[in-house]
């Protein structure tokens, strides 16, 4: 048994060492496998982010309640007399002066100027009430100062500044005949609200002729079991029939949809191009086996056996998809991850967010190339381990 | 035996590794071919906007409001031949998730904006104008869901409401509207704005859209300067636009899908490049000999050449070619299923012309180099090696 593996340990060094007389090719296929990696990283990368942004925004003891069947923020109506209703619902959470923390909010789409294609792009803008920023978890002020109630002051998220043109602090943008100043950046904790910008509820409902209508409300629960008891009173008020879900449901939703076809572009794409890079490894390795065939037959003839033949060619197309796998994570690393892109997002808005790649992604990418190298040097290898002694001894 | 047997004869030597590159290669131009169709078919829109024909919106935002009042101001500028309008309604059918692309449409107008894209029978037009609480839907959408004449849908909306509470329209269907072209995208319901307006418990007289079709494209900016100077400083601003620049804009919200094509189908063809080029490189090595003996034989250097630049010209066309009839087999395949994002999803002839000429790229760049050093072969060198 000792013998076997010195066998195969010896054979797999000269296996080794025989690749630089193949660096070409062998070359190839690590490039084409470390470009497979790429690609799939690219996209797990790309999905993995928006997810991230939006997923991560939701709290589970927020309850955001919407128009039934509406879906989105974009869609709903609510009318000032549920705000009422919903006020005074069971489950919420109150502060120290007894008020319901709760904030009915306005969400519309405005435009705005994406920097890198200088064209149009829908931006929301979102008309929050008092209580608006404590019901979100970590919003800080990170220049500038917060809108002021009931003046036509808004305050932009970091994400959305860095990616559209226009709103730094002091500037005045105007969406359509109405004129805002810019007075504040906030930090949102990368979450989606980073992409948006934040006005009085007031001011933006008289100033966009919404005066008694809002689309959603947020409410503080006691509790995330308190979110049923909400959804109840919801369901057996026949002036309310409001959904009631939790924040952290509501984004999961949206955040699904997006992501989910993003990795169904980039798994088949990854899969079509490994099948290349497959064909492109088993001809690396069939030469590699033909170059080293009468080497092969010679140590057969000394009394080697095809076993080390055979481990010898598979650990070979293994290194080499294992050396193109790390390659192809450590450049969607270098190239892609932490890269800025922007989307439309489920309420029909711009939703800016990061590439961000995972450990698990790269293990994902990295498996994935090894199932190349393995399907690549499996038949090589069976074909060295069966080479028949004196046909290799005559190959050149 | 003719120059042509020879290349082939010398593709198939070694079965085995002609198969592995075809396969290789098929897979990069299937790849293109997917790729290219569903971009062309995603961005076909602007491609094939008419040129004469622009879109009024709130200068906010395309979906704010602007009043009814508008679309008769419109109608009077100067330059403007037709205009019409459009709401949108947000409509699905039975359950939320089962999104219907439902407009409220201006009757008499509408069809005559659209009338190169839609074609609808005369007396079926006649009918929906006839009964307000009608509707005309797409073909493709009336097949999906197997609705014919005559039936009544109930179609909710997740935005609007009925004044009387509810969110669902029962609507009559009083035709079918048919794509005249191609690239028309039929999954639609259309009905009527007045309808709408005075059934819906808020919003009455906006209207979502205008789309105008001027008496030539020279006056298109003139007619967009016109209407927006007609209601700037108003409390609902407007932005005219050409179709195109519109769809562009719109398509461009999406994010930068050009590039991601781009850098998908370069990853793709860098890969083939290399192992095709490097095989090739590889197979011409091993021939050395052979190629000594057919220059003893008379073969001249320039014929050498285009023999290499042939194998490796064949080669890619072996694998391009059913990877771009797989790649509309692909495309005919999920048409169905991305119908709302890219309705003519298809290898189209320009595509199959662009793959072809890279084909030929692609068989020239992997073959020069080894059909050079073949050219430039002595014999008693090719003869005196191995």
């Amino acid at each position: 048994m000792r013998s076997l593996w010195l066998q195969v340990a010896a054979v797999t060094s000269i296996n080794l060492k025989s690749i630089a007389q193949r660096r070409w090719l062998s070359l190839s296929t690590v490039i084409a496998i470390a470009l497979v990696v790429i690609v799939l990283l690219a996209f797990l990368a790309m999905a993995n982010g928006f997810q991230r942004t939006i997923a991560g925004s939701g709290a589970n003891d927020i309850a955001i309640v919407l128009r039934a069947g509406s879906q989105a923020e974009i869609n709903s109506t609510v009318s000032r007399d549920q705000v009422r209703l919903i006020e005074d619902g069971p489950g919420i959470a109150r502060g120290s002066d007894g008020k319901p923390l709760i904030s009915p909010e306005l969400y519309l789409v405005v435009d705005g100027i994406k920097r890198s294609t200088k064209t149009k792009a829908n931006l929301p803008l979102r008309g929050i009430g008092e209580q608006g920023s404590e019901l979100r978890k970590g919003i800080t002020i990170t220049s500038g100062r917060m809108f002021s109630r009931g003046s036509n002051e808004v305050v932009v998220g970091k994400a959305l500044l860095r990616q559209f043109e226009g709103f730094d602090i002091g500037s005045t943008v105007a969406f359509g005949a109405t004129r805002w100043n810019v007075v504040g950046v906030f930090d949102a904790g990368g979450s989606v609200f980073e992409s948006e910008i934040w006005a009085d509820l007031n001011v933006v409902q008289s100033l966009f002729n919404r005066n008694n209508i809002v689309q959603t409300v947020r409410a503080r629960l006691t509790g995330p079991a308190a979110l049923s008891e909400l959804k109840s009173y919801s369901d057996n008020d026949p002036r309310l029939k409001l959904d009631v879900k939790s924040e952290a449901a509501y984004f999961a939703e949206q955040a699904s949809q997006t992501s989910d076809l993003i990795q169904k572009l980039g798994w088949p794409l990854a899969i079509a191009m490994a099948l290349g890079a497959v064909a492109g490894a088993l001809n690396t390795m069939y030469s590699s086996v033909a170059s080293r065939a009468t080497e092969i037959a010679t140590l057969r003839a000394i009394g080697f056996g095809g076993f080390p033949a055979f481990v010898g060619t598979l650990a070979e197309s293994l290194l080499l998809a294992a050396i193109g796998g790390l390659l192809g994570a450590a450049a969607t690393y270098l190239i892609f991850d932490g890269v800025t892109a922007s989307t439309l997002g489920g309420n029909f808005t711009q939703v800016v967010f990061d590439f961000k790649l995972s450990p698990w992604l790269i293990a994902e990418g990295v498996v994935l190339a090894l199932i190349v190298g393995l399907i690549g040097g499996l038949f090589p290898a069976l074909r060295a381990a069966r080479l028949p002694i004196v046909e290799g001894l005559y190959a050149n | 035996m003719n120059d042509f047997d020879l290349v082939r004869k010398n593709l198939f030597r070694r079965k085995l590794r002609a198969s592995l590159m075809i396969v290789s290669i098929l897979i990069a131009f299937m790849i293109f071919g997917v790729l290219a169709g569903f971009y062309r078919a995603f961005t076909l829109g602007e491609d094939r906007a008419a040129a004469d024909r622009m879109i009024t919106v709130n200068k906010i935002n395309f979906t704010q409001p602007m009043p009814i009042a508008y679309f008769n101001r419109v109608k009077a500028v100067e330059g403007v031949r037709q205009v019409t309008f459009a709401n949108w309604f947000g409509g699905y059918y039975q359950d939320p998730k089962n999104f219907v692309m439902a407009l409220a449409i201006e009757p008499s107008t509408y069809f005559d904006v659209y009338r190169s894209e839609f074609d609808v029978p005369p007396e079926q037009l006649q009918a929906f104008v006839r009964d307000r609480s009608s509707a005309l839907v797409g073909e493709k959408l009336a097949q999906k869901w197997g609705w014919k004449i005559g039936d009544r849908i109930p179609v909710q909306s997740n935005i609007f409401s009925q004044k009387s509470g509810g969110h669902t329209w029962d609507l009559t269907i009083a035709g079918i509207v048919k794509g005249k072209v191609e690239h028309v995208d039929t999954n639609f319901l259309l009905f009527q704005y007045a309808y709408f307006d005075e059934t819906r418990s808020f919003g009455k007289d906006t209207i979502g859209w205008m789309i105008l079709q001027t008496t030539s494209p020279e006056n298109n900016d003139r007619v967009a300067k016109a209407i927006d100077a007609m209601f700037a400083n108003s409390t609902a601003e407007t932005s005219t636009d050409t179709e195109k620049a519109f769809g562009q804009a719109f398509v461009a919200q999406f994010g930068n899908i050009a590039l991601i094509v781009l850098l998908v189908v370069g990853a793709a063809f860098v890969t083939i490049l290399m192992i095709v080029g490097n095989t090739m490189a590889l197979s011409i090595r091993e021939r050395t000999r052979e190629i000594g003996v057919l220059k003893t034989l008379g073969f001249s250097g320039p014929r050498i050449l285009a023999m290499v630049l042939g194998e490796s010209v064949l080669l890619a066309l072996l694998g391009g070619i059913p990877g771009l009839a797989i790649a509309a087999l692909i495309a005919t395949a999920l048409r169905a299923s991305l119908t709302n994002v890219a309705p003519a999803f298809a290898v189209s002839p320009t595509i199959a012309l662009q793959g072809l000429a890279l084909m030929i790229a692609l068989g020239l760049i992997t073959g020069i180099i080894p059909a050079l050093n073949a050219m430039r072969l002595k014999i008693a060198t090719a003869l005196g090696r191995g």
